[in-house]
């Protein structure tokens, strides 16, 4: 009995783990990028100064607004955060019954001057795919994210059960013995960082709660904009008529900080500007674990407070310490280099367990050379899925320096050069045989993540030599990054070159054994 | 400062652990231990690592101590992992220091 339940786990483990397994580690990939998001947008725009929000950003941003936006029907500012990775950016919009254009710009936080900043969407495009994906509507992509998180956590406590000497073999890892070799990965990249794995999958599902059980709004509130009101208390506001310049943003800025004790705005958005009754409606940047988030709105001429969010309950506040969990905003450099590594090994678990299918399927099959059409899916999805988004993303660095900066669409171009650059990996492997394909497409990942650094030296003033003597530690840790994961891809490029796959021996052991020992 | 202490906490208990195993003991030191140190290497190792959980809730408060605790117990982990991957290699440096 005991026996049938392991291997009933082996088999929930098999295939909770491969058919949502391509997408898992899509969303692993990016996910541990997006701990370094602020990071990389600094990298993506190097342009900007690097310099702390100034208070003249905030009077050019008015200044601007005033001027191009004077009849607009509404404002929005959107200000950085603490790690610098995005500027200041203004949008403003026209009333419906206007001919005006809207029009948006940018400004470097630290100089406070308008910026000639290149149009890209940085690191948040990354973090962004991780659960939207691209190409499809956000909410089909959220079910798809959905489904495969609650399979991975089916298959994390499956794995456990099926992996039954998890302390026995806790440090082994055994190289160049086949099958056993990518047990031995597969398990000890899942144990050893086991804690993160199963919290990032729980609260990840966290995140995406309304998408899981929208049940909780539809239930009580007649829709999602009643819910959206009644957890903001968004007031509705119509414009008297009556003008009334709008109060300086620093002002309005300053007295949002005061009413939060000390949390800073990161969007201000004011509808009807130029109107008495215009409102500010001023969001706090949320990076502690605990910190309230509660919405301001403020009469935008006067600086007086219209309404408040609610507090948060002891559900909201405990979902809100899952998702900062989740997101690591919180975390000091040195944990968030924890939580990077410990995604990293998350993601070679994945690769590994997709990988594992493949190789523990080959030594059974009854004709090597011409294997059954599922098991030439799994191996050719295997190969596009893992080394094409791992090409991608270095082509969407690359294409980031390299794209001219007046470019129309500049930002989705950047995007788009990230899904082709996949695309014609996926396609070129398919082209070749197996093996090849995967030294092939992981050599060309491994020459396209040395370009980086390369590339960058050629054409910002922000090489790594720069970048080691003005001391710009992000500069250096990203182009350091690039070549570290350049090597690891070569020195794994040049493994599956090396290998020679023995000719499966046929065990003499019972069956029981022999699937005792292939779980 | 805190994370200093846990690396180190942590990576000398996973060190305990590993000598706690006759296979590991036959790896690295060519002859198993006896039953009663591998024994006192294994609660030495598993007390070590219950340490560093409250060092970690010294440092930063129970709130995060879990975290950073997991966090730092995976990459010593991961660190002597890689060391009994390269245990041929790292043998071998040693024997030419001793010379």
């Amino acid at each position: 009995m005991k026996e049938g339940f392991r291997q009933s786990m082996a088999w929930l483990h098999s295939w909770m783990g491969l058919l949502p397994g391509w997408v898992l580690f899509v969303i692993f990939l990016f996910g541990s990028t997006a701990f370094f998001q602020q990071e990389i947008s600094r990298w993506m725009r190097p342009e900007m100064s690097g310099q702390p929000l100034s208070v003249a950003a905030l009077d050019t941003a008015d200044a601007l607004l005033r001027n191009k936006g004077a009849n607009a029907a509404n404002w929005t500012i959107t200000l950085p955060e603490e790690r610098l990775g995005d500027p200041v950016s203004i949008e403003w919009t026209p009333a419906a019954n206007s001919t005006a254009l809207p029009g948006k710009g940018v400004i470097d936080p630290g100089t406070g001057k308008p910026a000639e900043i290149r149009d890209t969407l940085g690191g948040w495009f990354l973090y962004r795919f991780h659960f939207d994906l691209h190409y499809m509507p956000w909410w089909l992509a959220r079910y798809i994210v959905c489904i495969s998180a609650l399979a991975m956590l089916i298959a994390i406590l499956s794995g456990v059960i099926t992996h039954k000497k998890i302390f026995t073999d806790f440090f082994l890892l055994r190289f160049g013995k086949g099958q056993r070799s990518w047990l031995d990965g597969h398990n000890v990249t899942g144990v050893l960082a086991l804690p993160f794995h199963l919290m990032m999958t729980y609260t990840g599902l966290v995140t995406l709660l309304f998408t899981l059980m929208p049940w909780a709004i539809t239930a009580n509130f007649s829709g999602e904009d009643a819910f959206y009101q009644a957890s903001t208390r968004a007031p509705i506001v119509e414009a008297s008529g009556k003008p009334a310049p709008v109060l300086p943003l620093r002002l309005l800025s300053a007295r949002a900080e005061t009413l939060w004790h000390g949390q800073k705005p990161v969007y201000i958005g004011i509808s009807n500007p130029g109107d008495a009754q215009g409102i500010a409606e001023i969001w706090p940047a949320t990076n502690g674990m605990t910190e309230p988030r509660r919405p301001l709105y403020l009469n935008a001429a006067t600086g007086a407070l219209v309404a408040m969010g609610p507090e948060s309950g002891p559900a909201e506040q405990t979902e809100r310490v899952m998702i900062q969990l989740h997101r690591g905003s919180f975390a000091a450099p040195m944990l968030r280099w924890l939580y990077f590594l410990s995604g990293v090994t998350g993601t070679i678990m994945v690769a590994s367990g997709l990988v594992l299918w493949t190789v523990k399927r080959r030594a059974k099959l009854p004709d090597p050379d011409h294997p059954y059409f599922g098991f030439r899916l799994v191996e050719r999805l295997n190969i596009g899925f893992i080394t094409g988004p791992l090409a991608g993303i270095a082509i969407y660095f690359l294409a980031n320096r390299l794209l001219p900066l007046g470019l129309e669409h500049r930002a989705d171009w950047e995007v788009n050069s990230l899904f082709i650059g996949w695309g014609a990996v996926f396609a070129w492997t398919i082209a070749r045989p197996v093996k090849q394909a995967w030294v092939e497409a992981l050599t060309a990942c491994a020459a396209l993540y040395l370009l980086v650094p390369i590339i960058n030296a050629a054409t910002t003033g922000n090489g790594l030599l720069p970048s080691l003597l003005a001391g710009n530690r992000v500069f250096i840790a990203f182009d350091s990054i690039m070549l570290a994961v350049s090597t690891a891809l070569f020195l794994t490029a040049r493994k599956v070159a090396a290998h020679r796959p023995k000719a499966a021996p046929r065990r003499r052991t019972a069956p029981k054994v022999a699937a005792e020992i292939s779980a | 400062m805190i994370h200093m202490l846990l690396f180190l906490i942590s990576l000398c208990g996973f060190t305990l652990l590993l000598f706690a195993t006759a296979r590991h003991q036959q790896e690295w030191l060519k002859r198993k231990l006896p039953v009663r140190t591998a024994l006192q290497a294994k609660v030495g190792g598993l007390t070590l690592l219950v340490l560093a959980l409250f060092v970690a809730a010294r440092g930063v408060g129970w709130a995060q101590a879990p975290l950073f605790w997991c966090g730092w117990m995976s990459l010593c982990a991961g660190l002597v992992v890689a060391a009994q991957c390269n245990r041929e290699r790292l043998l071998r440096l040693l024997e030419r220091k001793q010379r």
